[in-house]
Formats: C-alpha cells, sequence, structure tokens
C-alpha cells in the first residue's frame, strides 16, 4: 500500500503559511472616530457551558448596538470575546492576553466561579476590574477571597437559597431533602439552603451530593422518593439540571413531592417543555418582571433575537448597566477610579434598585420566586413572579455568605 | 550538530526574552512548559512504547504538591518547586508499580484509572485541595539568600527554560546510557528481553517514575507560573492532549514532542482567536499529521533539512544487544 | 419501605442504566476486539446519534423512525470514515495513529455538532406509548426504562446469536483471531473491518438516541460517556462481546448501590472497580491478556 509523504515543497508551502497564520494578529478591528471602551468578555463559546456565553455574546451584541456612537463617556462601547472553554487555566490565559498585549483592563462574561478564582488574584498585578454577572459561589465575597478590584452585580448561591427559604416559611411543606450538584456552588448552595430553613423553623431531612457530570438520577430519585419528604431543594445547573427533570419527571416525582429549585433558566424550560410546568424556584433574572426598564428591554431582545431573555442575558445585562454607570460616575476606565466609583452605587436595573456594597462589593439584588405557567402569549412556558422580597432580606452579611437575622 | 542547533535557538530565546512583548514572553513559557511535559510523556511512549492515558496525573500531582509547599511553608520558589516534583514522585512510585502489572491497553487504563481516582480525590478532601475551585493566589516566594530575579516575568522564563533545557540534556543522557538501551529493547520486543535475563518490569517501573517526576516538574513550573491550581489538571482530556503533542512532535526523539507540546498551545490560542470554529481545524490538523506526515513535526522538520526520509531514535542503530 | 422492596427497585435502577451503558460498551469493544483499534470517537457518535434522532423525531414525529435513523446515518459516517482513513493505517500497525485519527474525528464531530445544531440543548420526547410508570412494590418505574432494559437484552441476545450462529457472526470472529488466514481463504477483510466499524458506529448512535429521553441532547455528551465506555470494556475484558455484557451490568449496578451507601466516593466508584479488576484479572473478566 502507497504510503503519501508531504514532499519538501509542500512542507515549505505549509510552513509558511502556518507561520504566518501563528504570527497573524487576532481578526480585524475596524477603526473607529472616537476610541470605543473595550470591555473583554473570557466567556464558554465551545465546550460544555457554551450556551451560557452564546447568551452573554448576544446580550453584548445588542448592549453595542444599542448605545452606538454616543455609548459611555461620549464614547462607543465595543467588546473583545475569548474563549476559555469553562477552564481556568485558559480563562487566565486569554485575560493576560487581553491585559498584556491587547491593553484592555475592563472584564466580564466569567461564567465559571472557579475561572473567577483564577483570575480573581491577579487583578491587582494586571491593573485590571472586573464584574461578575453570573458566577454564584458565595464565597467570592468573603474576606478569605475577596479582592478590591472585583464586584458582582449579581444574585448568589446563598441569595438565592435565602429567598426560597423563606418562600416556604409560609408554604405548608414541613420536611425538606436537599439535593445539589458536587462542587463548589451546589455546596455553597445546599448548605445556605439548609441553615436558612432550619433558621425559618423547618426540616432538613436529608442532603445529597451528586456527582459532577452525572448522568442517570434514578437512584438519587428513588432516595428521594423514599425520603418521605414533603419538598426536595435542588442546586443543579444546565445539563445536571436538565437530566435530573427529564428523569424526574418520568418517575412522576413531581407528583410526589415538590421540587424547588436555585436556579431558572429558560433554555431549560424551553427543552422540557409541558414537563417543567409547575416548576417552582427562585429565579436571579425573570423576564416577566414588570417594570419600564425591563419591559424596554425584554422588547428590544424579543425584536433582536425573537427569544425570550434567559437569566444570563438579565444578569449580563444589569452588570454592564453597573459597569457604565461607574464608569460615568468616575469619568474614567482606570481601575483604580472605578473601585471607589462603584462603591455604594446604586442604579435601577431591569431587575429593580440594586446597591454594590462597599463593605465587600456584592450587590443587593432583589429576591425572585416564580413559578413555571403555560403561557397563551409565547411558544413555551414562562415563569411567573410569585413573590418578590426586599434586598435587605435576602443580601447575606457582609464578607459572610451567612445571615444573622432569622428572616 | 544538532546539539549546537539546538543551544543556538536556546541562546537566541534568552536573549530576546527581555525585549519580547509580555504577552509574547507570557505565552512562551507556557509553551515551553507544555514542551516540557510532552517531553516527559515521550520517555515512555516513544521510548519504551508505553502509552498512558493518564499522565495528567502527573502533572496534577506536581502542580498541586508545589501549591501546598508554597502556599502554606512559603518555599523559596526553586526549593518549593523541588519540593512539589519530589511528593510526586514518592506517589508516582507505588502507582507506577501498579500499573506496570499490565501491559498494552490494560497498562494505559490503569494510568487513566489513577488519573481520574486523582481527579474524585480533589473534590472528595477540598478542604485541603479546594475541590472544584482549586487552589488560587499562590505565590512565587523570594528564592534562597534573598534571590527575587525568578519573581519576575522575564527572570521566570528564563528558570523555565533552564529547567527544560537541564530535564532534556539529563533525558539524553538517560536514552543513550545502557537503561536506554535496554528501553529500546523493551520497546522492539520485550517477550525477547525477558528471555536474555532482563527483569523489564522493573525497568518499566522505572521509566514510569522517571516520566512522572518530569512530568510533575512541569506541572510544578505551571503552578508558580499561573499562580493557581484547578482540578481540571487532573482530568483525562489533559492526558489525550499532552498524548497527541508527543504524537505530532514525533515520538521518540524528546525533541520532537517539546516542539509538538509548544505547536498545540500556540495553535490553539491562535486559532481560537481568529476562527470560532477553530476545533474543526484543530482536529483536521490531527488526521492530516497521521495520514501525512507520521513522523510528526520533527521529522517533516529533519526530512527537509536533509531530504533523506527521516528516522526517529526508535530506528536508529541499536548499540549492540 | 423494606429492605426486599427498596432492591428490587435499585436493581431495576441499575438494570436501566446498564441497558444504555450496553450499547455503547459493545461497539468499542467489537471495534476494539476485531481492529485492535481504540475508537476515541465513540462518545462523539453517540453524541452524534441523539442529535440525528432528535431531528428526525422532530420533523417526522417519530421516534420509532429516529431509532432506525439515526443509527444508519452514524454507521453511514462510521464505514466512510473506516474507508477514507483507517482502512490506510492498518498496514502501520501503529496504536498511536489510530488514537491521533480517531481523536481529531472526535474533535471534528464535536464542533461540527454545535455548528449545524447549535449550542443551546434539544429535548427529544418519549413516545406516549412508552409514557407513564408502572408500580413495583409500591416505588414507581418509568415505562421507558423498562423499554430499555427490554430493548438491551434484546440487542444482547440477537448479537450473540448472530455472533455464535451465523456464518457472517463466524466470520467477524475469525478476522478477530487471524486476518490473515481469513483473506487467504478467500474473504474480503476489508470489507468485514469495515462492516464491523460501522456496526460499532451504529451502536453507539442507538444507545444517543435512547439516551436522549433521558438526558436531552447536549454538547456536553461526547466527553460525557467516553470514559464511561472504556472503563466498561475494559472491565469486562477489550474485545469480549459478552465481557460488554458483563462490565455494562457491573458498573452500573456498582455505581447505583455504591452511590446510594458510599455518596463521598461516587465519582470515584467506577475507577477503583476498574483498579481492582485490573490487578485481580489484568486482561478484564473475560479478556484475553495482552
Amino acid at each position: 500500500m502507497k504510503q503519501t509523504h508531504l514532499t519538501r515543497r509542500a512542507v515549505l508551502r505549509t510552513g509558511t503559511a502556518a507561520a504566518a497564520l501563528l504570527a497573524a494578529p487576532p481578526y480585524l478591528r475596524l477603526a473607529t472616530a472616537a476610541t470605543p471602551i473595550k470591555i473583554g468578555i473570557p466567556t464558554v463559546i465551545t465546550g460544555g457551558y457554551a450556551i451560557l456565553g452564546t447568551q452573554v455574546m448576544r446580550t453584548c451584541k445588542l448592549v453595542e448596538k444599542t448605545l452606538g456612537g454616543k455609548g459611555v463617556l461620549g464614547r462607543p462601547v465595543a467588546f473583545e470575546y475569548r474563549d476559555t472553554q469553562g477552564n481556568p487555566a485558559d480563562c487566565v490565559r486569554k485575560c493576560q492576553e487581553l491585559v498584556e498585549r491587547d491593553g484592555i483592563n475592563l472584564i466580564a462574561g466569567v461564567i465559571v466561579s472557579s475561572e473567577a478564582r483564577a483570575i480573581m488574584p491577579k487583578l491587582a498585578e494586571w491593573k485590571a476590574f472586573f464584574i461578575s454577572h453570573g458566577c454564584g459561589d458565595g464565597l467570592l465575597t468573603t474576606k478569605e477571597f475577596l479582592v478590591p478590584n472585583f464586584f458582582r452585580a449579581n444574585t448568589s448561591a446563598p441569595m438565592g437559597a435565602r429567598t426560597l427559604a423563606l418562600y416556604l416559611k409560609d408554604a405548608p411543606e414541613k420536611n425538606f431533602i436537599a439535593l445539589g450538584s458536587d462542587y463548589a456552588w451546589g455546596r455553597s448552595s445546599v448548605g445556605a439552603f439548609e441553615e436558612q430553613i432550619k433558621a425559618v423553623g423547618k426540616n432538613l431531612t436529608d442532603k445529597i451530593f451528586t456527582p459532577v457530570g452525572n448522568k442517570d438520577y434514578s437512584t438519587y430519585i428513588t432516595k428521594v422518593i423514599q425520603s418521605g419528604a414533603q419538598g426536595c431543594y435542588i442546586a443543579l445547573q444546565g445539563d445536571e439540571a436538565r437530566s435530573f427533570y427529564s428523569q424526574a419527571t418520568q418517575y412522576e416525582l413531581p407528583k410526589r413531592i415538590q421540587l424547588f429549585t436555585e436556579i431558572v433558566a429558560q433554555a431549560d424550560i424551553r427543552t422540557l417543555g409541558k414537563d417543567s410546568i409547575g416548576m417552582l424556584g427562585s429565579s436571579r433574572y425573570a423576564f416577566t418582571y414588570d417594570t419600564p426598564e425591563n419591559k424596554r428591554f425584554t422588547e428590544a431582545f424579543l425584536a433582536e433575537y425573537k427569544e425570550i431573555p434567559d437569566w444570563t442575558d438579565g444578569e449580563m445585562y444589569q452588570a454592564l448597566q453597573i459597569l457604565f454607570a461607574a464608569i460615568e460616575k468616575a469619568d474614567s476606565t482606570e481601575a483604580a477610579k472605578l473601585v471607589p466609583a462603584m462603591e455604594n452605587l446604586e442604579i435601577t436595573s431591569v431587575k429593580g434598585s440594586v446597591l454594590m456594597r462597599q463593605c465587600d462589593h456584592q450587590g443587593e439584588n432583589q429576591g425572585f420566586v416564580v413559578k413555571v405557567a403555560a403561557s397563551d402569549k409565547y411558544a413555551e412556558p414562562i415563569p411567573e413572579i410569585v413573590k418578590i422580597y426586599p434586598r435587605q432580606a435576602i443580601t447575606p452579611d457582609c464578607l459572610s455568605t451567612g445571615y444573622k437575622a432569622a428572616g | 550538530m544538532q546539539r549546537v542547533a539546538l543551544a543556538a535557538v536556546v541562546l537566541a530565546l534568552c536573549v530576546a526574552a527581555p525585549f519580547a512583548s509580555p504577552f509574547t514572553l507570557t505565552l512562551l513559557t507556557e509553551a515551553l512548559i507544555f514542551g516540557l511535559f510532552a517531553m516527559s510523556l515521550d520517555l515512555m511512549v516513544g521510548y519504551t512504547r508505553l502509552y498512558s492515558f493518564g499522565h495528567a496525573a502527573a502533572y496534577g500531582l506536581g502542580a498541586y504538591a508545589t501549591a501546598l509547599t508554597l502556599l502554606h511553608f512559603q518555599l523559596p520558589l526553586p526549593l518549593g518547586i523541588l519540593a512539589g516534583v519530589a511528593l510526586a514522585i514518592i506517589v508516582a512510585v507505588p502507582i507506577a508499580w501498579v500499573c506496570t502489572k499490565s501491559t498494552g491497553v490494560s497498562f494505559a487504563m490503569l494510568t487513566l484509572a489513577f488519573a481520574q481516582l486523582g481527579y474524585a480525590m480533589l473534590y472528595r478532601f477540598k478542604d485541603v485541595t479546594g475541590g472544584s475551585d482549586g487552589v488560587g493566589g499562590i505565590p512565587r516566594p523570594p528564592g534562597p539568600f534573598g534571590l527575587d530575579f525568578f519573581q519576575g516575568k522575564v527572570g521566570y522564563f528564563y528558570l523555565v527554560i533552564f529547567c527544560l533545557a537541564g530535564s532534556y540534556l539529563l533525558c539524553r543522557m538517560l536514552v543513550a546510557s545502557p537503561f536506554g538501551a535496554v528501553l529500546a529493547g523493551i520497546r522492539e520486543n520485550d517477550a525477547k528481553m525477558r528471555a536474555l535475563g532482563y527483569n523489564t518490569r522493573a525497568y518499566k517501573w522505572a521509566v514510569v517514575v522517571v516520566a512522572y517526576g518530569f512530568g510533575a516538574l512541569a506541572g510544578a513550573l505551571y503552578t508558580a507560573f499561573a499562580g493557581f491550581v484547578a482540578p481540571e489538571l487532573f482530568f483525562w482530556l489533559v492526558s489525550g492532549r499532552v498524548l497527541i503533542m508527543v504524537i505530532v512532535g514525533g515520538a521518540g526523539t524528546l525533541i520532537g514532542p517539546i516542539i509538538g507540546g509548544a505547536f498545540f498551545l500556540i495553535l490553539e490560542h491562535q486559532l481560537s482567536e481568529v476562527i470560532e470554529f477553530w476545533p474543526l481545524i484543530f482536529g483536521a490538523v490531527f488526521i492530516a499529521f497521521v495520514m501525512l506526515a507520521p513522523e510528526g513535526i520533527w521529522g517533516l522538520v529533519r526530512k527537509f533539512a536533509r531530504a533523506k526520509p527521516a528516522r526517529s531514535d526508535a530506528e536508529a542503530p541499536r548499540a549492540a544487544t | 419501605m423494606n429492605f426486599a422492596s427498596f432492591l428490587f427497585a435499585q436493581s431495576l435502577n441499575a438494570l436501566s442504566q446498564a441497558a444504555v451503558l450496553f450499547f455503547i460498551a459493545c461497539g468499542l469493544t467489537l471495534i476494539f476486539g476485531i481492529m485492535r483499534i481504540v475508537n476515541f470517537a465513540h462518545g462523539a457518535l453517540f453524541m452524534l446519534g441523539a442529535y440525528v434522532g432528535y431531528s428526525v423525531a422532530v420533523s417526522t414525529g417519530s421516534f420509532w423512525l429516529a431509532l432506525i435513523a439515526a443509527p444508519l446515518a452514524t454507521g453511514a459516517l462510521g464505514a466512510a470514515f473506516e474507508r477514507t482513513f483507517l482502512a490506510r493505517l492498518y498496514l502501520r500497525q501503529d496504536a498511536g495513529a489510530y488514537l491521533m485519527v480517531t481523536f481529531g474525528l472526535a474533535i471534528i464531530l464535536g464542533e461540527a455538532i454545535r455548528l449545524a445544531w447549535g449550542a443551546a440543548p434539544l429535548g427529544v420526547a418519549i413516545p406516549d406509548r412508552l409514557r407513564g410508570i408502572v408500580t413495583v412494590g409500591n416505588q414507581p418505574f418509568p415505562i421507558y426504562r423498562v423499554f430499555l432494559i427490554a430493548a438491551g437484552a434484546l440487542a444482547a441476545l440477537a448479537l450473540w446469536q448472530f455472533l455464535e450462529r451465523t456464518r457472517a457472526g463466524l466470520l467477524v470472529r475469525a478476522v478477530a483471531q487471524n486476518a490473515e488466514m481469513v483473506h487467504a481463504l478467500g474473504t474480503d477483510v476489508r470489507t468485514v473491518r469495515t462492516a464491523v466499524f460501522a456496526f460499532g458506529c451504529a451502536m453507539a448512535a442507538l444507545g444517543g438516541v435512547l439516551s436522549a429521553p433521558l438526558v436531552t441532547a447536549f454538547l456536553g455528551m461526547g466527553s460525557n460517556v467516553i470514559i464511561d465506555a472504556f472503563v466498561i470494556v475494559i472491565i469486562g475484558g477489550m474485545g469480549s462481546f459478552a465481557g460488554s455484557i458483563v462490565g455494562s451490568l457491573l458498573v452500573a449496578f456498582v455505581q447505583v448501590f455504591g452511590a446510594y451507601y458510599f455518596e463521598d466516593l461516587a465519582l470515584a466508584l467506577m475507577y477503583l472497580l476498574m483498579l481492582a479488576v485490573l490487578i485481580v484479572r489484568p486482561g478484564g473478566m473475560l479478556g484475553k491478556e495482552e
């Protein structure tokens, strides 16, 4: 059998082309009249969480479009997207490139909490500013991990758990079981729920942690059924959440026990279809929140993408709103000036009134409890808001993940 | 001749380093760490035909061990790295002993089992390892006698290139030694070597431990470079990628995998900037290499240089058996 | 809730898991047994099956059609791939080459699926006839999982009969033992190899379609499942068809009961099992030592 080997000429040709490719800078950026404010978005474009990265990017593109030329401080805003694949090592490398080679010092759109933890210690050295839109791990704003140039605009896992616990205080169910994914966010969420549900006088009979990447939940579903609990708290996201709900519905679990979830994602509702109706949960952002600010955003979003904005879209939009407000207040994009500008900054965003706390850089957000219901207006079920809790009630004590007040 | 050319390249890099742009230096440092990681695997794959699907364990062990020594004991940087490597080697000894009980695919799967177990253990003992978040904020403490040269970007690059060059020389010596000759024999025909009276199991055990040692060095260097470690370092995808680096670079040449490692990192980085669907190109590049350039990059380089069919050390004349 | 009832309920869970695992594992082990190829793309092919199944189910409204179309399409792709690339590498006898090529295919497939179907996960509905539960000792058990168990058992039986009783099966087994001899006797070994690879891919795809109602079709499916597949095949014995059945059952039961009693170790269970098996029997439970 004849084997092909490359000839010298072929090697030369391919080699030169490859060298040119390796030396080439990233794809062309058009020169703009006023120098744009550049924001680096190291997010997940390919890989397991790609859908969240897609949502981050589409919100950024919408913002870029609607802001246009006038933008912030009279300058347009430009976003530089980088693919981290959800890997902390890649995130560090891409951020280093954004900072060291492209001279960008504003970072947003990071998806995974471990990516955030990897870059936070480097922010001072990079003189970079990082605002989180979706990292939920409660520990990020505690004394041990917080750094000055980091702010979290979004609802964290403890806040979501707290919201649900407050709601369940008046619910008929007395005994609960919790099921979470066995990594930082899942543990944070379940831990917070355990603390909170006991604080409101109810019981948590058991905690179940499922291994990361688990596909078949039959064992755990059976365990939940056998526990005799009346309510089940779920701290699962993305692929794991969908697998669990699909399978739980097949076991008719929702008929036997009320399920509560810490994250309600429109993408999951769409995939699960009718099976998602009746799901009750804490929502970081619900498009059904009826304020003029949110209506404007939702309508613009629907017009552009013909899709309902998901929680990541809303949180990303809010994070950008807060960032731009701080830039305007500081009249600068330098990290050193942005930090004091963002502390104690209060704005009305798509989620209502939000205050960026000085003591731990956590955004005080309202808590939303939603129930998924069928809709005449939309092709898929939608999350209807059943209760809203004031931000002081659900944001943890400064620099901690706990709450002194019983609630 | 080859030695002179390599020394010239190293010298050129060292001279250029202080003038390079910061990010180029960053990327190059990481590329060289990957190169070292790939070279360590070549000892097993290229020289002894021991395919490993779990070499991430070496990398991860070195990385985490060094992370903990630097963070908790504030050892001077070079010592911290050495301590990390030593710890990793200690753990590697029993692992290698178990793995070398088998051959072929079983061996590969045993290495995979240990790497995945390591991954699971990281999650299990989250108080020490930080669980899914890993360990961050790892410092580069000043070296012995107040030497702080390695703390800077250029200084660290020199440290990495020094470690890589040193490791390369050590590996060369090992491979050219009688020990290396036995490895070559095992690679060609294990049964025959055993018939000749060699305890092939012991040799394989030794080469796996050595490979883990150099792999751990790469991991240790990475920790101080990046300032953090995360469980992804142990994941089987890392093992798959380093294996690809070795084969794309040219197995059994030591130099090839170094180039393969650097090439892989830089290609992935640059490609993901330019094209959104870069994995398509990536996969196609691998397939192209296999089909058209089976001797890898180094094989191509040698062919280009000599216009003769390339030979890896695997086919070079052996010392008398 | 008495112990017998609990045991039975969790055993059914385990059997349903084993069924899905079997579809993935048997293809992988056959490909290795007949062609000595470690097919790194097996997980990606599983994922492709799920996505193609989704498209067929949505456009025709029939899950049953998806069950037929997805394996056929994936099998065809596998055959084409084998002819174009793998067949040319056969004479090289180089394990590394197969590894790279199938790894390359896995990466390409993963990205191609993202480009073709998008990043959003896609739900596949269970056909109406398979909806609902049966009550087993006052515990609910989905009818769909009963269907999975039945499908798995049927496939295992059919495959076993094929390999043991039919002429084609005999040919396949002969090629595994001694390809040259078979070639000398006049059979076109290349066709057998292409057919086996295509079949292995088709089985993986079938596993994917069957899994889709349980986990939805999503982008991480492939890399998620490939490791499980390798572990099962190693435990059962690479190249052993009976081993793929034994491996699937063993892994499923260990995972179900292990996760129940040793939650902390859930992530590690499968690998501990593999270690234990390989130390005692290096070739796997039913495999031959290399």
